[in-house]
């Protein structure tokens, strides 16, 4: 299969746009039920999600367990952003990436020096720390109740609320999210980040700032996930603080790891994979997390290196035929 | 001392204890293989599940009941080794067993373990708390002056104390003791010599184990929670007292899941109730920022 993808890599990116703008709302208007737009939307949420965990944790190796708090920061931000004075979608993707990233950033400082697993207990602890502030903080978040009527997307001044608009909204930005995570993890900047992940001692030796890369990359990689939020947040209408525990942060490393740890297109099939899944065998509606355990436990015992390794995604992205 | 603040302290001690006993197990599977076993909250969920079944079918005295699920736990800490830990254990050279790719995977798939654990455990008893035969609640008011203490408190200072005796008699007097000492403090040394690491981990997860679902036969039956999340909480406070002992320091988690449980009961005294879930983790950072080996811990490598 990979063969066949890198052989196509030169039209790669005009048979994604045409695949994501036209086949795919083609088909659902086709079908025409807001139930497949809504799951098409969620899907590409979590791409980003997905995508921006991969920055951190496939490629420069920093494992979080607190992603999904800091897409709910963004998905707050934006809800109540536009619930209390109405702002523009775009001032709220602005200001839930701004804040996300700035809380990610803030709370990378002292973090980001740890390793190995008391990195990821550490943003364990922020990720559930943030949760309990937003639970309890009644007079900002509305506590446990969650935020509701949030309204859907209105992009300077157009309102863009329908099943089919939203899906474009939402399409367009999940676009440029991957084009931002796909400079990054496949320049130069990328290749050092991967040396960081290697062996950061040799990493700094050869000049390299580990602590600021680490600490930048972090911020990034906060910050998609809250425009992921935002975007929740305007396409679901409602969001409480259960919907970024600890299980939401484990999904999204679920899709990473199915995916293959460090590689983009990965991450993106891995995010389709868990999230359409489930919903072909909706009727076991209690099976979901089941099914993301067994998911996640096969994996990383028969593949290790996920659906599409990070050596094979290089391959794949830069136009060489497959090893 | 005025009765209020002595009853906070007496509670808070029981409560500190309870994470005492979870952390005594965590730590000795940390100690060993050096990598965070995620699982271990289900087996304290099922020390309490296999508990609970074993009241409602034979109704036996409680000693009988500790015994029968220190066996189970021990058994769910042999199974759970060979399904989650030693698939990945296939390579044998000393830069895949030192690799951080191990560790990260087995932390992954015990995490999967565990949540495959707790949906069938949710599939098969629902969400919801499990009703306790009200003999078996460790929850008799015992009045002691002005302080109100219950049989609880004493079943489970006892059993700390117990494990924590058991515990010391087994590391340095044993053999088997002494090889888990061999393989915490270097496992490719421990291979070199010729000790069955194998053999010596499935050991360490059985007895960790075995702790573990003591602990939540013992909590389960004193709070009378028995749910099948009822791991998740608890355990990543031990984990944490567990961090700020200093790792692979048995005697600095329990102090460290002391003072979490002490602080956790007298916060209300000073600050909202549902802030309270905040401290461990505020405490936590602290140690992780301030102490980067622990309160008690020796020198680690973990910046």
């Amino acid at each position: 299969m990979a063969a066949i993808l890198a052989r196509a890599r030169p039209y790669g990116v005009v048979i994604l746009l045409a695949f994501v703008l036209g086949v795919v709302p083609a088909l659902l208007a086709a079908v025409n039920l807001g139930y497949p737009f809504r799951l098409a939307q969620l899907t590409m949420i979590f791409i980003i999600l997905a995508a921006s965990l991969n920055l951190v944790s496939g490629v420069a190796g920093l494992l979080s367990l607190g992603h999904a708090a800091f897409y709910g920061v963004g998905a707050y931000t934006a809800a109540l952003l536009s619930a209390r004075f109405g702002t523009d979608l775009v001032v709220n993707l602005v200001a839930s990436a701004a804040v996300a990233g700035g809380i990610g950033f803030l709370v990378a400082i002292p973090t980001i020096r740890l390793v190995k697993i008391f990195f990821a207990v550490a943003t364990l602890s922020v990720g559930e720390i943030i949760i309990l502030v937003i639970t309890n903080w009644y007079d900002l978040t509305r506590g446990p109740m969650g935020v509701r009527d949030i309204p859907g997307f209105v992009v300077l001044g157009m309102d863009l609320g329908s099943p089919l608009r939203s899906y474009y909204v939402v399409a367009v930005v999940t676009l440029v999210c991957i084009w931002i995570v796909h400079r990054l993890s496949h320049t130069v900047y990328g290749n050092a980040l991967r040396a960081l992940r290697e062996d950061d001692q040799a990493a700094g030796a050869m000049g390299l700032n580990v602590g600021m890369m680490k600490l930048v990359i972090f911020a990034i990689s906060t910050a998609l996930a809250g425009v992921a939020g935002a975007l929740l947040a305007h396409s679901t209408n409602f969001i409480s603080p259960d919907m970024f525990r600890l299980p939401e942060s484990i999904l999204i490393l679920t899709m990473v790891v199915v995916g293959g740890l460090g590689s983009l297109p990965g991450a993106v099939l891995g995010a389709i994979v868990l999230i359409i899944l489930p919903e072909l065998g909706r009727d076991f509606g209690q099976l979901r997390m089941v099914l993301v355990g067994a998911v996640l436990f096969l994996s990383i015992l028969l593949m290790p290196k996920g659906l599409i390794g990070e050596v094979t995604a290089f391959d794949l992205l830069r136009g060489k035929p497959s090893r | 001392m005025d009765a209020v603040l002595l009853q906070g302290i007496v509670n808070g001690l029981s409560l500190g204890l309870c994470y005492a006993l979870i952390a005594i197990g965590f730590t000795l599977i940390f100690g060993v293989l050096n990598a965070v076993n995620f699982a271990h909250s289900e087996v304290y969920m099922l020390g309490a599940f296999a508990g609970l079944v074993i009241i409602q079918a034979f109704a036996p005295p409680f000693l009988a009941v500790v015994f029968a699920v220190a066996a189970v736990g021990a058994l769910l800490g042999f199974g759970l080794e060979r399904i989650a830990f030693r698939p990945l254990r296939r390579a044998r050279d000393e830069a895949s067993l030192k690799s951080r790719a191990l560790r990260e995977a087995t932390l992954m798939s015990s995490l999967a373990v565990g949540i495959l654990v707790r949906e069938f455990a949710e599939l098969r008893f629902g969400g919801d708390m499990q009703p306790i035969p009200s003999g078996a609640m460790l929850n008799t008011p015992i009045a002691l002056g002005p302080v109100i203490l219950t049989t609880g408190d004493f079943y489970i200072f006892g059993m700390a104390a117990a494990m924590l005796l058991l515990l010391q008699f087994l590391l340095y007097r044993t053999k088997i003791g002494l090889s888990i000492r061999a393989l915490s403090d270097d496992l490719i040394g421990a291979l070199y010599v010729g000790i069955n690491t194998d053999r010596v981990i499935v050991w360490t997860f059985m007895i960790g184990s075995s702790f573990g679902a003591l602990a939540g036969l013992m909590v389960g039956l004193y709070y009378g929670t028995i749910f099948p999340y009822m791991g998740f909480a608890p355990t990543l406070k031990a984990f944490i007292a567990m961090l700020m002992g200093g790792l692979n320091n048995i005697p600095g988690a329990v102090l460290c899941a002391l003072l979490i449980g002490l602080s956790e009961s007298l916060a209300p005294e000073i600050m909202p109730t549902r802030w309270v879930d905040l401290i461990a983790y505020v405490f936590l950072l602290v140690t992780l920022i301030f102490f980067p080996a622990g309160i008690f811990g020796r020198k680690a490598e973990r910046v």
